[in-house]
């Protein structure tokens, strides 16, 4: 039975690979076989539909409105002008400088993804981030590669991905909060060594190019651009916004949500007028709604995933499998899962938003590992997936709109990004082997 | 100098018909424009000044471009690769500083020597003259890339940051250092306009004459835009 699941679980990954179904689809109706496999009943206790189905959906609830605040948020300090106006005076104190430049909007990536993730913490350093750095003369596989490394040092710090290991792996958020502080150095020294040596390497590049006199400002044509067109550059005090979450959860160790509408709270008072408040708030919810929608759907369907591989059956079936394959050794620990690493790219299975989500959570049921060891693999894999995978949307987002492929974004942060992987095994393999 | 040349597999574009006539008449209607004008434009493309004033940036393109023109002309130590690939790339030269390398693209080059053939612009960009002006717009790349140039094209500007006493910090002005390149090479090849404008006239009418680019050919986002990018719509906002 469990190699049936494996077999199905494969099956799945060919699918979600050959893009053949969406991978939200794909881990539903991947769900539903394993729990039928597993010999679950039809409803009641353990079940497909009240078990599998209900329960599994909203499994992943709280990180689902923790990933609407952080996209309200995001929204937010797009339509006010705050991520602009950082990129626009890092641009305009270190312009002369390409590397400072680049180091500047990393930075700002790096907090934007704090915030949010996925293509809208490209979007929202990206947007000007990649054109001011081209401007400057960072070559475009770099520029799009900075935005990506720097939204990935953040990662560690983003609080709606707390919330989700802390639900998925059933960990207390102070576990997953631990772990996360482990993992950032590697993290963020990866995405300032990738600045340093690829502006090193590649040097500056300037271009006369066609459009030069004749194109139009980016995004002109949206009303968000025509009103931080308006608004000009945001104060001082409003470019503190992506910092309030972090401080109350990491500093004060107050709970996601509310520090994340404490965020909200501050990025509208110190933007907006008291009789414009009610509006902006409402419109960026709203923004934040549709924004949401995609992750949204995947965390129902890794929820149902997740609820078929608790399932007593799966458990049972699974156990024998994984732990005769998992390494116990902390060396061959590291090195078996250092080589998995391009197994979590192209939607591959060890890809956490997706069947990774699965096999983590067999590995934890099957006690195969400790939580926090399963914390350790997923949030490393997570670390490479988030830049380097060329089917995620952030990096296609970021790859076409510098100008480049997402292939090309992959072969130049790859090794980065391996490397911090390699960090996150070890600090597991010393720390809960 | 050395100049190599190397191929590439570029698309063929060409005007034709209504449309190709239309997109002329709209490049010869560009030279009522002044050459400031383009400046602002060129800042206002790459989406660093939103909320500036048309008559600030217009400022700003008066002192680069007056800054880039009083530049002494210097030759570039730069290798020179002459390749095709440049309307497939949106490009017309380019520098990059590892190794230090001009790179003209050919057949952009050829095509802009006939649009100003077909505008009658020759007393404006004499025969081989935007070879030489890409020559010389790229040499002040290089100048400013490896010397003081960009700080005295900061203090040109005047856009002050912080001021202490007698002391002031500059800042950047993203676009400011390609329209002092442009200026440059219009002092220097004593051309009658501006290359901005011809740049414009010659993606006026590539456009026209490509309804969309070749799948996988040309390059797309601010990329192709470069120091004024044009970036498309998202990829997600598209499937809206």
């Amino acid at each position: 039975m469990g190699v049936l699941i494996l077999l199905v679980m494969a099956a799945g990954v060919a699918a979600m690979l050959s893009r053949k179904i969406p991978t939200a689809f794909a881990l539903v109706i991947l769900g539903v076989i394993i729990a039928v496999i597993a010999g679950a009943p039809f409803k009641g206790e353990n079940s497909i539909t009240d078990t599998v189905l209900q329960t599994g959906a909203s499994m992943l609830a709280a990180t689902m409105i923790a990933i609407i605040l952080g996209s309200w948020l995001g929204k937010l300090l797009d339509e006010t002008g705050i991520a602009g106006t950082l990129v626009r005076k890092i641009v305009e104190f270190g312009g002369d400088q390409p590397v400072v430049v680049a180091l500047g909007v990393l930075a700002v990536s790096t907090l934007v993804g704090t915030v949010t993730g996925s293509a809208p913490a490209a979007m929202l350093a990206g947007i000007i981030g990649i054109p001011a750095m081209i401007a400057v003369g960072i070559p475009k596989v770099t520029a799009a590669g900075t935005i990506l490394m720097g939204i990935a040092a953040g990662m560690p710090f983003e609080l709606p991905v707390w919330q989700f290991f802390s639900t998925a792996l059933k960990l207390p958020v102070s576990d997953v909060r631990g772990y996360m502080i482990k993992l950032f150095p590697f993290a963020l020294a990866a995405a300032i060594l990738f600045v340093v040596i690829e502006t090193r390497r590649r040097g500056a590049e300037h271009s006369w190019a066609l459009k030069s006199a004749t194109a139009k400002p980016p995004a002109a044509d949206s009303r968000a651009a025509a009103r931080r067109a308006q608004l000009g550059d945001a104060r001082w005090y409003a470019l503190l916004t992506p910092v309030v979450p972090l401080v109350l959860a990491l500093g004060f160790k107050i709970a996601i949500i509310p520090s994340l509408l404490a965020g909200v709270i501050y990025a509208v008072i110190t933007t907006t007028p008291p009789r414009d408040m009610s509006k902006r708030l409402l419109r960026t919810l709203y923004a934040g709604f549709e924004v949401a929608a995609a992750p949204i759907a995947l965390f129902v369907s890794i929820g149902i995933l997740l609820a078929a591989v608790q399932l007593p059956g799966s458990i049972d079936a699974l156990r024998p499998l994984v732990k005769d394959v998992s390494p116990q050794n902390p060396v061959l620990f590291v090195v078996v899962f250092v080589v998995l690493v391009p197994l979590c790219l192209y939607r591959g299975p060890l890809n956490v938003y997706g069947l990774g989500a699965g096999i983590a959570s067999v590995l934890i049921s099957a006690g195969i590992y400790p939580p926090l060891a399963v914390l350790g693999l997923t949030a490393s894999y997570n670390q490479v997936f988030g830049v380097a995978d060329p089917t995620s949307t952030q990096t296609v987002w970021a790859a076409q709109y510098a100008g480049v492929t997402p292939q090309q974004v992959m072969a130049r942060t790859l090794p980065y990004v391996w490397l911090v992987a390699l960090g996150g095994f070890c600090v597991t393999a010393a720390t809960y082997l | 100098m050395t100049a190599t040349r190397t191929r590439g597999g570029a698309p063929k574009a060409g005007t034709s018909g209504t449309s190709g006539a239309a997109a002329l008449a709209a490049a010869r209607d560009l030279a009522l424009l002044d050459d400031a004008e383009f400046g602002v434009r060129l800042l206002r493309a790459t989406g660093l000044h939103p909320g500036r004033t048309d008559a600030r940036l217009r400022s700003w393109a008066r002192s680069a471009a007056a800054y880039g023109a009083g530049l002494p002309a210097r030759t570039g130590t730069a290798r020179i690769v002459e390749s095709d690939g440049g309307l497939a790339h949106g490009l017309l030269a380019r520098y990059t500083t590892r190794p230090p390398t001009v790179e003209l693209f050919t057949d952009v080059l050829a095509r802009a020597e006939r649009l100003v053939d077909d505008l009658s612009w020759r007393a404006w960009f004499p025969p081989g003259s935007v070879r030489e002006a890409a020559l010389a717009h790229e040499a002040v790349h290089e100048q400013l890339h490896h010397g003081p140039g960009r700080a005295a094209l900061r203090r040109a500007l005047g856009h002050r940051l912080l001021s202490l006493g007698g002391r002031a910090l500059y800042g950047h002005v993203a676009g400011a250092e390609e329209i002092a390149a442009h200026a440059h090479a219009q002092a220097v090849c004593s051309l009658g306009r501006s290359p901005l404008l011809l740049t414009a006239a010659l993606d006026t009418v590539l456009d026209s004459a490509t309804a969309g680019p070749p799948a996988g050919a040309a390059e797309s986002g601010p990329a192709a835009a470069h120091n004024s990018p044009s970036p498309p719509a998202s990829p997600l906002r598209r499937k809206k």
